[in-house]
């Protein structure tokens, strides 16, 4: 009896909070800072063009198979541009099939793909969920740009410090050359 | 010799008391929605209108939209009469109901008996729905929508006799009157407690909604029916909350005397009237969003244990002062000490022996630690 009474205060309390309600298409909450949306690939800055090389390791780990890649020889490796012999040349995520594990960003050794926070990528058309290397790329510019992201190994991976550590590398082994 | 003008005058009474109830009747399932939806942390109906105030015609033209079927093996006759035989001692029992001094279709000299002579005919259209569905949820439905309405109506009437004891008379605009100094909820509050509980639990709203509890029988006697069949029964829901909350208002909280006096305009007379009611109303929807439904035991037991013993002392003590002639306040003085007797035991049956015991020992070791006896309490 009295603990029922306690409990008309507890819903009465309620009844003057504000309602947690978000009306979602209107109002949009910001995404937690952990959420995993979409993934989505990201592009160097030094050497303009992608982080991804095209192996295809996330392309065979995908448990559901949604993604499908090319690779081509990169041009800007034979200038003297990039470190990167290969580069990606086509790369599409079908999105509808796409669980959003993030096996395709732990296996990847060259930081190109990270889950972005995309979730809102609805479209009218069939065809609509099939994001292809240029949406991805805005998808990741999106992604590097709220959250300010920074390549883990950048030694390997970001074009211009891997370009000047070979370059040390290989004035160093001339040096030994010299020496010797 | 029956005359034809009060024949037409009740007639034409009871057409515009069914047009204002299918009014209330919508602005109760808006109010309902947008009321447990902000008790609940939500918003409610937002999209139909503003405030979504057109949810509920929407969902009236949804309803009658739908197909209306039965049931093969339904005996069709009563399925078909059911919803009416639900619907119209509801809505019958508004015949006497005032809403100002004189300002009803009828005021019966004999009103309060004929609130609960009709309001317990809608048990035959629950059971009867329920039978003549063929269906085993409806008809257990109906079963226990029998039980639950027998048993509370006991309490309903007891506290309504209560009442009929201490103001002298069966007419519900004289009960109104005889509230001039103080409106019965303050002389009577155990009958008035006693009296809103067993009217929710009359009307089946939901911590009582045993008999048409989804979880269990899947809609009870309402399963097989659809569309404006079902529709009549939403209504007659409604109507019969509707009516609790009229006579809490009426015989409870003083009507249109109570707290102005008898020289209020009738317009305003009714405008409190109806402020009254809704606020017992949104009282019902509070316990429909605070408490869980009853376990059908459980029920039984609150209706018999303890319901049906307090409206007896209810009606005890207003024969008693009636009786013995004393003062006013003895019966408020003796409401609130019966109604501290199920406080004082349920305190007394929550206290828990194990944890006390624990705190004992605690406190011994504790005691003993502090002399450096150092006899650890096993």
């Amino acid at each position: 009896m009295i603990s029922g009474l306690l409990g008309l205060l507890t819903t009465l309390r309620w009844l003057f909070r504000k309602p947690v309600t978000a009306h979602y298409p209107k109002q949009h909450l910001p995404v937690q800072e952990r959420y995993m949306g979409f993934p989505a690939l990201l592009w160097d800055d030094t050497a303009a063009e992608p982080f991804c090389t095209g192996c295809m390791v996330c392309v065979r780990e995908c448990p559901t198979q949604c993604m499908s890649a090319q690779m081509h020889d990169n041009p800007k490796f034979a200038s003297g541009e990039s470190h990167r012999r290969k580069i990606i040349q086509t790369f599409e995520i079908n999105l509808n099939r796409c669980i959003l594990c993030g096996i395709c960003v732990d296996v990847c050794a060259f930081d190109a793909i990270e889950m972005s926070y995309e979730h809102e990528l609805s479209s009218f058309s069939r065809t609509g969920a099939r994001a292809d290397l240029g949406l991805l790329l805005e998808l990741g510019g999106r992604y590097t740009e709220t959250t300010q992201w920074q390549a883990t190994n950048p030694e390997k991976n970001v074009a211009s410090v891997a370009l000047a550590k070979r370059a040390a590398a290989k004035t160093q082994a001339g040096e030994a050359e010299g020496k010797a | 010799m029956i005359d034809v003008r009060d024949v037409l005058y009740v007639a034409v009474g009871l057409f515009a008391l069914f047009n204002g109830l299918m009014v209330v009747t919508l602005s109760l399932v808006w109010l309902e929605r947008k009321f447990l939806g902000r008790l609940q942390g939500r918003v409610g109906p937002t999209r139909v209108g503003p405030f979504g105030l057109l949810q509920a015609v929407a969902d009236a033209v949804k309803l009658l939209m739908k197909e209306d079927v039965s049931p093969g093996p339904a005996a069709r006759v009563i399925f078909y009469a059911a919803p009416l035989l639900v619907f119209v001692p509801g809505f019958v029992v508004w015949l006497t109901i005032p809403f100002a001094r004189d300002l009803a279709v009828r005021n019966l000299e004999l009103g309060i008996f004929f609130f609960i002579a009709f309001s317990v005919l809608s048990i035959v259209g629950l059971v009867l729905a329920g039978w003549s569905s063929a269906s085993k949820y409806a008809a257990l439905g109906g079963f226990r929508s029998a039980a639950q309405l027998v048993s509370y109506e006991i309490p309903i009437i007891m506290t309504l006799l209560a009442v009929v004891v201490v103001a002298g008379t069966m007419n519900i605009a004289e009960v109104v009157e005889a509230q001039a100094s103080a409106p019965y909820a303050a002389l009577l509050p155990l009958a008035a407690a006693v009296f809103l509980l067993a009217g929710i639990a009359e009307v089946g709203r939901t911590p009582f909604d045993i008999y048409f509890a989804e979880s269990e029988v899947v809609g009870g006697p309402f399963v097989e029916y659809s569309g404006a069949h079902w529709a009549v029964f939403f209504l007659a829901e409604y109507v019969n909350t509707f009516v609790i909350a009229a006579l809490m208002a009426l015989l409870f909280l003083g009507g249109w005397r109570w707290p102005f006096g008898a020289d209020l305009p009738p317009a305003a007379g009714v405008a409190l009237v109806l402020a009254k009611t809704y606020a017992v109303v949104l009282v019902i929807f509070w316990l429909r969003a605070t408490y869980p439904r009853l376990r059908i035991d459980q029920l039984m037991s609150l209706g018999w244990k303890a319901l049906i013993p307090l409206s007896f002392a209810a009606v005890l003590i207003a024969a008693a002062q009636q009786f013995y002639g004393w003062p006013v306040w003895s019966l408020t003085v003796l409401s609130v000490a019966i109604l501290a007797v199920p406080a004082v035991l349920q305190v007394r049956l929550q206290r828990q022996p194990a944890m006390e015991r624990a705190r004992r020992y605690a406190r011994r070791a504790i005691a003993e630690r502090a002399r450096g006896t150092g006899e650890a309490v096993r």
